[in-house]
């Protein structure tokens, strides 16, 4: 479970303070399938960055179960992430220089995994995803479909529990939109908790919650607020 | 990833470490040609030992080996006085005159030199008993050269001096018989005259190897000199005894220059400290614009990775892992840049320290190896900022547009 207590994100511009993400109360259970949108510049990134526990807040807590993740120290932060956690991003951020097979061992050779584990478990997962005669290509050899195929199998090869994904269709085409979106659904159904900050309405309405950002605060998305909000899960 | 980082830049490797590389190849070549050029100039001064020039007044000094090639001339008739004079520490004085000559189709130096048995006679009739109980100095303690084997021609090179040398026989150079292709026993033509070859020397990479040794007064006789000689070699018993000599030497010949072999190795000295001092403003410059180069690339690298150090962070790699990608790249670098540097040194060093030092250079194993440690640990040093600059990153940069 995903929570957040008072949690308030500032930062200072030019001698002014500036908002950028403010939340009293918010619970996301173990398994959920959250949305978060809202406009640019609402704060959806900071959010991310917050569960993510790359982003201390000004004031506030998180927490991930029993753990306020804020009062680990960095590497400790970093080895949940490491072995909890799976990121998505909007393009794709995979390491230029490497093969899609290596861009997926990352996060298991981050783990420790001996070499051969890495490759055979990168391996398998590039094989589902429909990539197993493109394992040594490197991504400027792919397609922007196929990147992002590349970029899922990392987020999942160390099998997190929780994945924070960034606008993972926002530079996609349908059919890769569709890939992606079914893979989250697969995730979710394994039990995973999915929390992705989208634009894309399609996107946002295969999640099983949608909460809106405007100017840094939190609310339940238009339209949604009875099926979705709950005063013990949302109080922004 | 590292590996994988660097092989997929390798110009951009090669402009990292350029300064490095060329620090590191200059350094090891100097050091390598001054090391074996002091060697020489030790060993010089331990072959030749006490030796002391007569020469021409005006005659100027180089090379100790070319100190008779200087052009001027002073009158035999020196040698008899030295020996006459009874100077206390003298063990062996040896005349010389050269010519230019052709042998074979090839220009040679054609030197007189007075055989030790020779001079024996000739002092012996005018009464001295020089050769037969040498004066020591006082406190001597260096074994004595009359004693040495004088009989071979090889003594040529070793002591300077020959025990027998008739009016027609030759020692040839090293270079000289290689290329005339001479051996011992041949009979040759030089200045109309016929010679039967005694022996050849071995080479010795000074101006000796280009010379033929003939009898001095053969060398007179067939030049036209007359009885004259472009220097005088005394050979003292020791350091002391050489340093006492100048004085009385210059007292009793005092139309001469009189110096010391030290003296005349003096300019090899110095352009060895040139050297040296040279070597020292290399490694500066090395650790100056090689340290700055290389740190300014890697803070560079960090700044175009930073989306990728983001992402490595959100993907659960922490600031020390962080860290140690980019010390690690700079280990690879400056033991790289270091490795082939030091190559290139060595064999600049070997090819020209024949040529621009007259010296043979073989590998000094602990130079080489520290050349390539101090180039790895600059290199690390020099990355240490940026990559601690890089583990500092905000891992939220994972979430920057491109």
């Amino acid at each position: 479970m995903i929570r957040l207590e008072n949690v308030v994100k500032y930062y200072s511009r030019r001698g002014e303070t500036v908002t950028a993400f403010k939340c009293e109360q918010l619970r996301i259970e173990p398994g959920e399938y959250v949305a978060i949108v809202g406009p640019s510049g609402s704060g959806k990134t900071t959010m991310l960055s917050l569960l993510g526990g790359m982003l201390s807040p000004s004031a506030g807590k998180v927490w991930l179960d029993d753990t306020s993740i804020y009062d680990l120290p960095a590497a400790d932060r970093s080895a949940l992430r490491s072995q909890r956690m799976g990121f998505v991003f909007q393009t794709f951020n995979l390491v230029p220089y490497l093969t899609a097979l290596q861009n997926v061992q990352i996060p298991l050779c981050l783990l420790g995994q001996s070499a051969a584990d890495q490759e055979r478990r990168a391996a398998e997962l590039l094989g589902r995803f429909g990539l197993g005669d493109r394992l040594h290509h490197r991504p400027s050899e792919l397609s922007v479909g196929q990147q992002q195929r590349v970029a899922l199998a990392r987020t999942l090869v160390n099998d997190p529990r929780i994945i924070l994904a960034d606008e993972p269709t926002g530079n996609l085409d349908p059919a890769s939109r569709e890939v992606v979106l079914d893979a989250f659904d697969a995730a979710h159904r394994e039990g995973r908790t999915i929390v992705m900050v989208t634009h894309d309405p399609v996107a946002a309405s295969r999640a099983s919650r949608s909460l809106t950002l405007r100017e840094g605060e939190l609310s339940a998305a238009d339209g949604e607020q009875e099926a979705n909000e709950s005063p013990q899960r949302l109080s922004a | 990833m590292i590996w994988q980082e660097l092989r997929s830049r390798p110009w951009a490797v090669l402009s990292n470490s350029l300064a490095i590389l060329l620090g590191v190849a200059a350094l090891v070549a100097i050091r390598h040609i001054t090391v074996h050029s002091e060697q020489e100039v030790s060993q010089q001064l331990a072959q030749l030992g006490a030796n002391i020039l007569v020469l021409p007044q005006e005659a100027t000094l180089q090379d100790y080996y070319a100190a008779d090639q200087n052009g001027g001339t002073i009158p035999e008739e020196h040698v008899s006085e030295i020996y006459l004079a009874g100077l206390t520490g003298v063990e062996q004085v040896s005349a010389r005159l050269n010519v230019p000559a052709n042998l074979g189709g090839h220009d040679v130096t054609f030197t007189g030199i007075l055989p030790q048995s020779e001079l024996e006679a000739q002092t012996s009739w005018q009464t001295t008993t020089l050769f037969t109980a040498p004066k020591d100095h006082e406190g001597c303690t260096k074994a004595k050269l009359s004693t040495a084997n004088l009989e071979s021609p090889e003594s040529l090179v070793t002591h300077r001096a020959i025990q027998n040398l008739k009016a027609n026989e030759l020692v040839l150079g090293a270079d000289v018989a290689e290329r005339a292709a001479f051996s011992a026993g041949d009979t040759v033509e030089l200045l109309g005259r016929s010679f039967t070859i005694l022996g050849v020397l071995p080479a010795t990479g000074t101006v000796d190897d280009s010379r033929v040794f003939a009898h001095l007064h053969t060398v007179q006789d067939a030049s036209g000199s007359g009885p004259v000689c472009n220097a005088i070699e005394v050979i003292g018993c020791c350091e002391d005894a050489a340093g006492d000599l100048v004085p009385k030497l210059r007292k009793l010949l005092p139309s001469t220059k009189v110096v010391t072999i030290s003296q005349v190795v003096q300019t090899q000295v110095g352009v060895n400290r040139l050297m040296a001092n040279t070597s020292w403003f290399v490694l500066v410059v090395l650790v100056v614009v090689g340290g700055v180069s290389l740190a300014g690339a890697i803070a560079a690298n960090v700044r175009e990775r930073r989306r990728e150090i983001g992402t490595l962070m959100a993907l659960g790699a922490t600031p020390r892992f962080v860290q140690r990608l980019f010390l690690g790249k700079a280990l690879i670098l400056g033991l790289t840049a270091g490795t082939l540097g030091c190559v290139i040194g060595l064999v600049t060093a070997i090819l020209a320290g024949p040529s621009w030092a007259g010296v043979t250079v073989f590998v000094l194993p602990a130079t080489s190896f520290i050349a390539v440690l101090m180039a790895t640990a600059l290199a690390i040093v020099s990355a240490w900022w940026p990559a601690r600059h890089a583990a500092a990153l905000d891992p939220c940069l994972c979430f920057q547009e491109v």
